[in-house]
């Protein structure tokens, strides 16, 4: 671990005004950053602990809920408001990690919870998301936890959160603050595709702190679910996860969100899937054909080829279940 | 000037008795002066499920592993390894490294002095592996060891070991056997475990004579050991010749040896000291590199250095599990009986040393058959030297043999178990010997009673639970009841103790536990009067506890010094009710003492533990996931000295038969030779959720060959067969027979 | 406190004889050691010091022979206490007559540092100021410890104990790329490159005060440094295993205020106004907590590496309440990896603790 100044932050202001600085990392959980600082694949010169800020609330707000950027996973998972409003995000929080690691994990870490990718966490193999314009070791090397979706000629790393798909089935927003002021990001703009620059992981400027996450009332969002699979049962990462919201009359769709996860570079919204089942029967057929719409333009390689029919499936049995 | 009179010394040559700041007591222990010898009427404390004895220092957290071993003044040293796996270093840059506050030396190749004895080509003797020792500009694989940073916090070694950088003329690797099958050798011996290839009969007449026959080629991966407890050293020199090394090992003596040869030094002025062993399951059977470089590190700096291997680093430093590429080929007349069985093994080895992945041993005996093939085949390449992994070889091994005879089974439209009882050996027709004892045939009632194989429905896909599919595989288990000689000394001591110590290791396997049992009940005293330490060469010399021996050796080493020293008492006791203690006090010594060293187990019969296993899996039809919903394994393994240990490791040995047929897979890039699963979130073993509920059961048997009571050993023999069992079923659930383990989700869509 | 001896040899001089009862098998200075001259032979076992004399006698490489009219002992790390001789005539005339050759007075007690090599490396007079024998001993090796390692840092020429130079000497040449290969072919000690860079500052480190199982730690350290290496290494309470130090396998989980967290992935500095408890503060009094009880009777251990985890997580898993049936417990102790396998006691274990709390 490089050697770094540590600093406590007091208000949220006394963080922006350290956390700016060149080099700065804010600090909560630590679960990605300690992890990755011990790996010394991150090395932040300064560090700037958030804890004590008054940002762990988990409050209503007109029949949607604010949660705090220092709310713990564990937290929001077991919250009233949560678990009877947002079953997905319950589902998705409870199947990630451990539940000392939810303990710690807070929802804006989790925000940036970075790559699982071996190639970028053993610090010497090439990679453009460590050491940009290295190469990237991934794409000829072994690809069983990589994306096949939102994948680049430089990066195909995938985004290993849980919460996050199931935020981008859930419409959330995240809402920051930085140097220049407040911001909110739908969540489907927050994290970016590695592209040109896998470096870059989401909208967020230096020195801007996520300060809380918005979820919306929805029709849909009573009715929504995460489906995870995985190697072991629990305790690992998703091979491929989905987390579905179904807004119902009948069995006719009449609002439908699908998110993926363990397959993309980023939390992954099927806007395409969606939109064919709109209006659509909650048919096993129909599901299997938004499957396979959302798979549409998948990028597999040897290793990680099984993921494209598994997310297919995966999506089936989602839909199932928020059918159901 | 008044001094209080010291207690009298030890008798000269002996070792002390010991200080034992970090072994544990029986709880509980009554007055013991009070207590009158009986006579040892029977066993009365072997056979009970006794509480572990070192549970409690476990459990308060004041059990003290090797890494915890208090020194003051101790400085930490990070190994840095090679990211080339094949070539010369040309360079290594240590200055920013050496730039960093607090560090006290780097150690690289051409800075640190050449060791008297590192040998450069490998005898394939596990006991004497080649190192890596910074002793020349090699590299052999990837990590490998290229230099060592010390400094006085643990923070400051690895951020400066960080910043060590190196130059390599180096070429591509070759790192997967598949690349190189046709460059595999036949080894000269299968050390230690014999003859590489074995033939009789007329194999080929055999087969041909076959009313079925299938051939079959199973491989598994590369697999690595993942103790919890890292691998650790602590190095303290005396002076230039002594050395302690606190060291997380499953061989104190091993350790000793190698470091004594490696420095040029005599065994007994290196002393090995590790009382607690958070695991080893092979890859702390045999010293490797790093802690001679602890060593080398301690000397360097002038001052006692820790030395933590890391996780990432466990996947390249400490051995593995080689990949075996096995082909089975199995015929048998329209009745089931086996006519020709030929068994071929490759595995994986370094360039540098050798070891062989014994996986065809158990089909030399296992089944009756006259006509067998048995080879084992090596194919070197860039990797470091594999090493055992529990069960090496039988685990393996069975996966192969139990999943052919499975196959067979389904070609000859006979039930699986059936098969395997029309083929039962009653003796071992390769040694041409008779089995000590050998109660396989009572695993398989027992165990299909418990398991309700006779509800089983032979076609694949035939049995569901709504969605679910459910299969049922069952394979036999085995493996051979080894034994050491081994040595032990027994204490009586003047406040009625048994103090007895052995130098061997407690794995978790309940060698504490176990050793006071067989103590007690030889002295003829409760459990709570003695004491067994172990775990310090200053004790008797003990075998490595591997291949599951320890109980058998030193148990047998530990009952027979006890015996003498019993028999010396009563020899010395003034009536038939005089207590132990007061013979002590009597003799006018500080304790009274027996030692003994057990001699080589004769070779009439041939020795062998098994079992039968059986296992429920239930796959999701849609994704492939695969879950063990149940598994019942009935084991006839002689003498249980203590049910409740025993059950726990056979239950341990089936969590990791579940962890081999589902999840573990080390993978190395094929470009780098680098194991890309290098943690424990990529490897995968077992949680608590992948695991179900064990039955877990003994059937009786006597043993009056083996060893003097009985035992046989049990560490290894709950991973085997029960990797079969499991693949068995996937193949009962689906009709897809995979054979290339890990079977993950992939491999079933 | 540490000054020379006026009438006794110096530090760099050569170790007078000693010619004690019962040391004489030891004469060789093979082993470094530290001599103690006491003027009392009370020399009852030191309970609460022995564990801090066994790890100065660890840093130190040595052995602790006390002398006295009394007695004479040997103290080693990792033996117990062997008296070498009982007092006698014959042993106070030795005891004064060895004393006079290292220049001590029968009135004050003196530790010798003697090398392998048999010259001494440090001495130093006791003060005890009415403190008890074994106190000011302890505080004497400790001095002695600090004292040998003094020195050290980048110019590990000035090697104070116990270390062949010539050792030393080829340890400095790592880093001299263009030579380094060459001397290895050579096999000859090359005149070393004693110049080291410049160290680069330290970052400062930090003051944090721990407050673990109701005792408040004051530790200065390495912001860098995590909870469980503060526990760990500076602490010295090694109870909280370090399995995989990456948040992979829950054998370093502590509970802070009341919930389960990983240790190695905590920063230490970032805890100091919590309440940490381990799993050296489960037990009370002695008696075991009963989810302690519940892994002995169920055997739910067996190389114990991951036990002390295994059990936190357990008790903080029984106090959240959202695990009942043996499925959920299963699915919430996930975060604790058992390689010995032990999975099926411990969640034997675990549901009879949970039953037994009701």
């Amino acid at each position: 671990m490089q050697p770094f100044a540590f600093v406590h932050a007091d208000s949220v202001d006394d963080a922006l005004a350290t956390g700016g600085r060149d080099g700065a990392r804010y600090i909560a959980g630590g679960t990605t950053l300690v992890d990755l600082m011990r790996l010394e694949v991150m090395r932040p010169r300064s560090i700037v602990d958030i804890t004590g800020l008054p940002l762990t609330a988990i409050e209503d707000m007109r029949g949607g809920v604010r949660i705090g950027a220092l709310a713990t996973n564990t937290g929001v998972a077991y919250h009233p408001l949560i678990t009877t409003r947002f079953p997905a995000l319950v589902e998705a929080l409870l199947s990630g990690a451990s539940p000392q690691l939810r303990n710690m994990a807070t929802v804006g870490g989790n925000l940036l919870q970075r790559t699982r990718c071996p190639y970028f966490r053993d610090g010497v193999s090439p990679c453009n998301k460590r050491a940009p314009g290295s190469g990237c070791a991934a794409l000829d090397g072994y690809t069983r936890s990589h994306a096949v979706l939102g994948t680049s000629g430089r990066c195909i790393a995938t985004h290993p959160s849980d919460m996050c798909v199931a935020l981008v089935a859930l419409d959330a927003t995240v809402h920051t603050r930085g140097p220049s002021g407040v911001r909110a990001i739908p969540i489907g703009d927050f994290h970016t595709l590695p592209g040109d620059h896998p470096e870059i992981e989401s909208a967020l400027l230096p020195g801007e702190l996520v300060t809380h996450v918005e979820l919306p009332a929805s029709a849909f969002a009573a009715r929504s679910r995460y489906t995870k699979v995985r190697d072991r049962a629990s305790f690992s990462f998703a091979l491929a996860s989905c987390a579905v919201a179904l807004d119902l009359r009948g069995t006719a769709i009449r609002d439908a969100r699908i998110a993926l996860g363990g397959i993309a570079t980023k939390p992954w919204r099927a806007r395409e899937a969606e939109r064919w089942l709109l209006g659509r029967a909650t048919t096993t057929d129909n599901f299997r054909r938004a499957a396979a719409i959302a798979l549409e333009g998948a990028s597999p390689r040897p290793d990680n080829a099984f993921k494209v029919e598994l997310a297919r499936r995966t999506i089936v049995r989602a839909l199932q279940r928020g059918a159901s | 000037m008044t001094a209080t009179p010291p207690t009298p010394a030890a008798p000269a040559g002996k070792s002390p008795s010991p200080a034992a700041p970090n072994a544990p007591v029986a709880s509980n222990a009554p007055a013991p002066n009070s207590a009158a010898p009986a006579a040892p009427s029977g066993p009365r404390a072997i056979g009970m499920p006794i509480e572990r004895i070192d549970a409690r220092a476990k459990l308060t957290g004041t059990a003290i592993y090797a890494a915890e071993t208090p020194v003051a003044n101790v400085a930490h040293a990070v190994i840095v390894g090679s990211t080339a796996a094949r070539g010369r270093l040309r360079s290594v840059d240590t200055d920013a490294a050496r730039r960093q506050p607090g560090v006290l030396a780097v150690l690289a190749p051409g800075a640190v002095p050449k060791l008297p004895a590192a040998p450069t080509s490998g005898t394939g003797n596990p006991a004497d592996r080649v190192l890596q020792l910074l002793q020349d500009d090699k590299i052999w694989y990837a990590d490998q060891p290229i230099a060592v940073v010390v400094a006085d916090t643990l923070e400051r070694a690895q951020h400066a070991a960080a910043l060590v950088t190196a130059a390599y003329d180096s070429t591509p690797p070759v790192a997967e056997i598949d690349a190189a099958l046709g460059e595999a050798y036949t080894p000269e011996k299968l050390a230690p475990f014999g003859e590489p290839a074995t033939t009789r009969g007329d194999f080929d007449a055999g087969l041909a004579a076959a009313h079925a026959r299938i051939t079959a080629t199973y491989t598994t991966p590369v697999e690595n050991h993942n103790p919890m407890e890292p691998h650790a050293t602590i190095a303290v020199w005396h002076g230039d010749t002594k050395l302690t090394l606190y060291d997380a090992t499953q061989g104190i003596f091993g350790v000793r040896n190698k470091i004594a040869k490696v420095f040029g030094l005599e065994p007994t002025d290196v002393r090995v000291i590790d009382h607690y062993v958070g695991g080893g399951f092979g890859c702390k059977g045999t010293p490797w590199s790093h802690v001679a470089l602890a060593a080398l590190a301690a000397r360097a700096v002038g001052r006692p250095v820790k030395l933590v291997v890391t996780r990432p680093q466990m996947f390249a430093l400490v051995g593995h599990r080689p990949k075996t590429v096995q082909t089975l080929t199995l015929g048998a007349d329209a009745a089931g009986k086996l006519t020709a069985i030929r068994h071929t093994v490759v595995s994986e080895t370094s360039r540098f040393d050798q070891f062989v992945e014994p996986s065809a041993l158990q089909t030399r005996h296992l089944y009756s058959c006259p006509n067998v093939i048995t080879t084992h085949q090596l194919v070197k390449l860039d990797i470091p030297t594999p090493t055992f992994q529990r069960a090496p070889g039988e685990s393996t091994g069975t996966y192969a043999l139990e999943s052919a005879m499975d196959e067979l089974a389904y070609a000859l439209r006979i039930d699986p178990l059936e098969l395997r009882i029309r083929n039962h050996s009653v003796r071992d027709e390769q040694d041409d010997k008779p089995y000590s004892s050998n109660a396989l045939l009572a695993c398989y009632q027992r165990g299909a009673a418990r398991f309700g194989w006779s509800r089983r429905t032979a076609s694949p896909g035939s049995m569901r639970d709504r969605g679910t599919r459910i299969g049922w595989g069952m394979a036999t288990a085995t493996y051979p009841a080894r034994m050491s000689p081994s040595s032990a000394i027994a204490r009586m001591r003047p406040d009625g103790i048994l103090l007895v110590q052995a130098g061997t290791q407690d794995i978790g396997t309940g060698t504490y536990t176990i050793m006071t049992q067989i103590a007690a009940d030889a002295m003829g005293i409760p459990i709570e009067q003695v004491r067994f330490e172990l775990g310090d060469t200053a004790f008797p010399e003990t075998p490595v506890s591997g291949g599951s021996q320890t109980a058998a050796s030193t148990g047998t080493a530990v009952k027979l010094a006890v015996d003498k020293l019993r028999d010396q008492l009563i020899a010395l006791r003034q009536s038939p009710d005089e207590p132990w203690a007061h013979v002590v006090a009597r003799s006018g010594r500080p304790e009274l003492t027996a030692e003994h060293k057990t001699d080589k187990r004769p070779d009439t019969h041939s020795y062998h533990s098994h079992g039968a296993t059986f296992a429920e899996v239930r796959i999701d039809p849609d994704t492939g996931e695969i879950r063990v919903a149940r598994v019942v394994a009935v084991y006839a393994a002689g003498t249980i000295l203590n049910p409740r240990t025993a059950l726990s490791q056979l239950e341990g040995g089936i969590v990791w038969g579940i962890g081999m047929a589902l999840q573990e897979h080390t993978v190395r890039d094929r470009r780098t030779g680098r194991a890309v699963t290098r943690d424990l979130a990529d490897y995968h073993i077992p949680v608590h959720a992948d695991i179900p509920e064990l039955d877990v059961s003994f059937v009786e048997e006597p043993d009056p060959f083996v060893n003097p009571l009985g035992i046989k050993g049990i560490g290894e023999l709950g991973i085997t067969g029960v990797t079969a069992a499991i693949a068995n079923a996937v193949y009962h659930a689906t009709g897809k027979r995979v054979r290339d383990l890990p079977i993950t989700l992939d491999k079933l869509l | 406190m540490s000054e020379s001896f006026v009438s006794g040899p110096s530090v760099g001089s050569a170790a007078p004889d000693l010619v004690v009862p019962g040391l004489e098998r030891r004469v060789s200075h093979a082993e470094p050691r530290v001599l103690a001259f006491v003027r009392d032979g009370k020399l009852t076992e030191p309970v609460t010091e022995l564990p801090t004399i066994r790890a100065e006698l660890r840093g130190l490489g040595a052995e602790l022979v006390v002398v006295s009219p009394g007695g004479v002992w040997s103290v080693r790390a990792d033996d117990p206490l062997e008296p070498l001789a009982a007092a006698s005539a014959e042993l106070a005339a030795e005891v004064s007559d060895a004393a006079q050759r290292y220049g001590v007075t029968h009135d004050e007690d003196a530790v010798f540092v003697i090398d392998g090599r048999g010259v001494v490396r440090f001495n130093h007079r006791l003060e005890r100021r009415g403190r008890a024998l074994w106190a000011t001993l302890t505080d004497a090796l400790t001095i002695a410890g600090r004292a040998a390692h003094m020195r050290e840092g980048h110019d590990a020429r000035q090697r104070v104990l116990f270390t062949r130079r010539e050792w030393t000497v080829t340890c400095l040449v790592v880093g001299c790329a263009t030579a380094f290969l060459s001397a290895c072919k050579e096999q000859e000690h090359r005149p070393a490159d004693r110049r080291s860079p410049p160290a680069e500052p330290a970052p400062p480190d930090v003051e944090v005060m721990l407050r673990i199982n109701g005792t408040v730690h004051r530790l200065t350290i390495d912001p860098r440094t995590s909870l469980l290496d503060a526990l760990r290494e500076r602490l010295g309470m090694t109870g909280t295993k370090k399995g995989c130090d990456g948040g992979q396998c829950g054998a370093c989980t502590v509970l802070i205020d009341g919930k389960r967290v990983v240790s190695c992935l905590t920063l230490a500095a970032m805890v100091g106004d919590r309440d940490i408890t381990t799993i050296e503060g489960l037990a009370r009094d002695g008696a075991l907590h009963p989810v302690q009880r519940a892994f002995v009777e169920h055997d739910g251990l067996q190389c114990g590496y991951c036990t002390p985890g295994q059990i936190m997580s357990a008790v903080a898993l029984i106090r959240e309440g959202h695990a009942t049936s043996d499925d959920e417990v299963r699915e919430q102790m996930s975060g604790n990896l058992c390689r010995c396998g032990a999975y099926p006691n411990i969640i034997a274990a675990i549901q009879a603790a949970r039953r037994t709390r009701g």
